[in-house]
């Protein structure tokens, strides 16, 4: 009897690990693929790239790195060509968001990817906590 | 009492779908002379707007012909919310950092397709019909007759935030330095007297997304945008009836 009791004990405790894990791994997951979420905020407050919904569309990691950025974050932002004007030259982000290009230009939608001071307050504070 | 009898199968139909092209054009000209102001769209959008939103009624062009009219289109798309024009109006006009004269709004829409997000920028929208000027019981906030900007006289002023109330903008605070409410002028005393052209905030967005300038000249890229019927051209809350400069439009 007790020893039954002490299986079911051990049956539950052992789905409640791997139940722990698998949530972890899941939540994990979710907060970074490739380099999680980059907030640009040159040369204007602030710009939202998501790692996460560019790769749920099937894009790998070569897509984009190294050719149209390094794999440190952030690093496109200290060059001078990291403008609208560069990405309607096709540079960075330009060289899929362009009217010809996979992605809606570059010069629609502003605020999709702009998510503005307000967003980067936003998003600054939820780091923080 | 004796009626006459009307003939129905001879009058003539009147609604908007058979109006003749030129009559039609002649109808929105005359809207244009009455009002100097139309905003773009169908023929209704024109006859609402001769009454209710835009601009003014002859009587008030009458009496005010600005010269120039300053006005400021908004193009509400265009706009990040980088906030460099809410820097540059603070730094220009000595805005304490509790107050503001301009503003970005935020409005998110999640079931929205693709763009989600939206940024709207306000300021004074220097009406035509202004609600706060009539409420104040000082004068100490008037309409200049020279421009139709709505000023302030902060001497005039004893901080009963009437006129706070008053505004359907929400585009006043009361300053605790001067003791007296403060408001954007369209930069006026900071650098329209002094020979700019442009507002701070118009002269400071990277996006174009605020476009200054004078209503009362036909090639002002105000006027061509405003008046164009092409585009839809609205103001904020016009059931206020406050009658603004200050438009919006997409695209």
């Amino acid at each position: 009897m007790r020893m039954k009791q002490l299986s079911v004990l051990i049956i539950i405790l052992a789905v409640a690990m791997v139940a722990t894990v698998y949530e972890g791994r899941s939540v994990a997951e979710e907060e970074m693929v490739g380099g999680g979420e980059i907030i640009y905020s040159k040369p204007v407050k602030a710009v939202l790239f998501s790692h996460k919904s560019h790769a749920a569309m099937g894009l790998d990691c070569n897509a984009c790195h190294d050719k149209l950025f390094q794999m440190e974050a952030l690093s496109a932002q200290n060059k001078p060509d990291f403008t609208m004007k560069g990405l309607y030259d096709k540079k960075y982000c330009g060289s899929c968001h362009a009217k010809d290009g996979m992605a809606f230009a570059s010069d629609t939608q502003c605020a999709r990817c702009h998510i503005g001071t307000k967003g980067f307050n936003k998003a600054s504070k939820q780091a923080k906590k | 009492m004796i009626l006459k009898k009307i003939n129905i199968e001879g009058l003539k139909r009147e609604d908007p779908e058979i109006i003749p092209s030129l009559e039609r054009r002649d109808f929105l000209k005359l809207g244009l002379l009455i009002t100097g102001v139309f905003a773009g769209g169908s023929i209704l959008s024109a006859t609402s707007i001769v009454g209710k939103a835009f601009a003014s009624g002859r009587e008030f062009s009458e009496k005010y012909p600005y010269k120039p009219h300053y006005s400021m289109v908004v193009h509400q798309d265009r706009c990040i919310d980088c906030e460099l024009c809410m820097t540059a109006c603070v730094k220009t006009n000595n805005v304490p950092s509790y107050g503001y004269r301009t503003q970005v709004l935020e409005r998110e829409d999640r079931k929205a397709v693709e763009r989600t997000r939206e940024f709207i920028p306000v300021l004074c929208n220097q009406c035509n019909n202004p609600p706060c000027v009539l409420g104040c019981p000082t004068k100490a906030t008037y309409k200049s007759p020279a421009n139709g900007i709505v000023m302030m006289e902060s001497k005039k002023c004893i901080g009963c935030k009437t006129c706070m109330a008053a505004c359907p903008y929400n585009a006043r605070y009361f300053n605790e330095e001067t003791r007296a409410v403060d408001k954007c002028d369209f930069c006026f005393n900071s650098r329209l007297s002094k020979g700019e052209k442009l507002t701070a905030c118009a002269a400071a967005c990277p996006a174009k997304a605020r476009i200054f300038g004078d209503l009362s000249d036909a090639g002002s890229e105000v006027f061509r945008t405003v008046h164009n019927l092409e585009k839809t051209v609205w103001v904020l809350r016009p059931e206020a009836g406050a009658k603004p400069n200050v438009f919006y439009t997409k695209g």
